[in-house]
């Protein structure tokens, strides 16, 4: 029972003479909640962007399950990477049913019928059916951020990638978010979290990955990396951060 | 006053000055029309090639889009009307309504393209990688989400140039073409400075009442589109 989700090799990504990450090695295994730590503008985000090409990577290799990543095939393997933005990027023309029906109609996965009926279900759950019509501008941040949750959901993927989920986020609606992504998690989904959320990820993480200047510095568990952490850098980081 | 009166009761019951005006302002029409109907498309054309992802096949078509685009917004209108009337169609008996109409075209497909391309840039990035990290395709993603969503912020700025093309067809009567401008000026001369008065106030009102009707039905299309925003 090792199979690998995601598998990164020698990723590099440059914007210019901005080299925002020089070479990190990585492997997501089926189960794992691996949360990505570090200070701002160390890549973390870029990292987790690459990972489904939101982000043409400059260098390295990127594999899904055993399959090399392309530009021809991402657009496919997408359907099994569920990603949730930091600025929730719900559809603003589109009515909250449609934003979640759009991709698994289009894309043939389930008719119309059925796929309203799961996204109505989801909705339920998450107590937003009654904003089923409703377009995105008439929603509160926190309500977003979790409609945009159950969108990612709607295609079945076998990992969720979650890009800052909760900065953008109001104290209140910042719970409601994370105890949405606790629920996920407890029903066995992989997946990969950047967070600032320093309690969240101690209580959620299966690992830490701690990512500084463009590379893996460090990756234990919680609790290696939070009671024993190893590098000079990481002490640092906890030390401001706790 | 009186006099006013009694000129614009004159224009209104000879019937070869209300020819001349219908004729002129027909002409107006007729290549506004067919301007802006160039423009849109080809204007629509040279943004989405100035929109398109970089590649190495696109170099080209978007040079040649930009460089276009930069010759057209940075020489004056009448004279590209003067180089397409006496250089490029200086061929006897040739249409002088088609020149017209393809000087008229071209100008605003530049224009056009400025306010498609700006419209569509203007939706937010986070869109699209909505549509990306779902698995979309580029082509659905701009047809169901982008496009829908700068059709709202192009409207306006469209409304304003197609009434700038209307307006600005008034200098082919520099080339001697009988349009709503020229019907005007026509009919108020040969008499006194004065006799041009009530003509050109009727030809301003012909203008006027086309572009407000234009404006109106923008307005109305406008306010349509920008339903999803409401909120609550």
């Amino acid at each position: 029972m090792d199979e690998k989700i995601i598998r990164v090799k020698d990723l590099k990504k440059e914007f210019g003479e901005n080299k925002v990450l020089r070479g990190v090695n990585f492997e997501l295994g089926a189960g794992e909640r691996v949360v990505v730590l570090g200070p701002s503008g160390s890549g973390k985000s870029t990292f987790l962007r690459c990972i489904n090409r939101i982000e043409e990577p400059t260098a390295g290799e990127v594999y899904f399950s055993d399959t090399l990543i392309t530009d021809k095939n991402i657009q496919k393997i997408r359907q099994d990477i569920g990603m949730v933005f930091q600025h929730f990027n719900l559809i603003n023309n589109l009515t909250v049913m449609k934003n979640l029906t759009l991709a698994p109609v289009i894309l043939k996965l389930m008719n119309e019928e059925a796929a309203e009926k799961k996204a109505r279900g989801l909705l339920k759950h998450i107590d937003l059916l009654g904003k089923a019509e409703a377009y995105p501008a008439s929603l509160s941040g926190g309500q977003k951020q979790r409609i945009a949750i159950v969108r990612a959901m709607m295609l079945n993927p076998k990992v969720m990638l979650f890009d800052e989920p909760t900065s953008a986020l109001d104290p209140e609606s910042i719970g409601d978010v994370l105890s949405l992504i606790r629920e996920v998690a407890k029903a066995g989904m992989t997946m990969m979290i950047v967070t600032h959320e320093m309690n969240f990820a101690k209580e959620i993480a299966t690992r830490i990955v701690f990512v500084d200047e463009g590379r893996i510095i460090e990756e234990g568990t919680p609790k290696e990396f939070f009671e024993h952490p190893k590098t000079l850098r990481v002490k640092e980081f906890l030390e401001k951060v706790l | 006053m009186d006099n006013f009166f009694n000129k614009l009761v004159e224009l209104f019951t000879t019937p070869q000055y209300i020819d001349s005006l219908l004729h002129g302002f027909l002409l107006t029409m007729q290549i506004s029309f067919f301007a802006i109907i160039i423009g849109l498309v080809l204007g629509t054309i040279i943004a989405l090639i100035d929109t398109a992802k970089k590649s190495k096949w696109m170099v080209l078509p978007k040079f040649i889009c930009r460089v276009y685009v930069t010759i057209i917004r940075g020489t004056p209108m009448a004279l590209q009307l003067f180089i397409m009337f006496f250089v490029i169609f200086a061929i006897r008996g040739f249409p002088q309504i088609i020149i017209a109409i393809l000087a008229f075209g071209f100008n605003s497909a530049a224009y056009t393209a400025e306010v498609i391309r700006s419209g569509i840039q203007s939706v937010d990035v986070g869109q699209t990688e909505a549509g990306m990290a779902l698995g979309l395709s580029r082509f659905t993603i701009f047809r169901r989400i982008v496009a829908p969503q700068a059709i709202k912020n192009i409207i306006p700025a469209l409304g304003n140039e197609i009434i700038t093309v209307i307006k600005e067809t008034a200098i082919v009567s520099m080339v001697g073409m009988y349009d709503l401008n020229m019907a005007a000026k026509d009919i108020g001369s040969g008499q006194n400075m004065a006799s041009y008065i009530v003509p050109m106030f009727v030809a301003a009102l012909f203008y006027l009442a086309v572009i407000y009707l234009i404006t109106f039905v923008i307005k109305r299309i406008e306010k349509t589109l920008r339903k999803s925003e409401r909120r609550a």
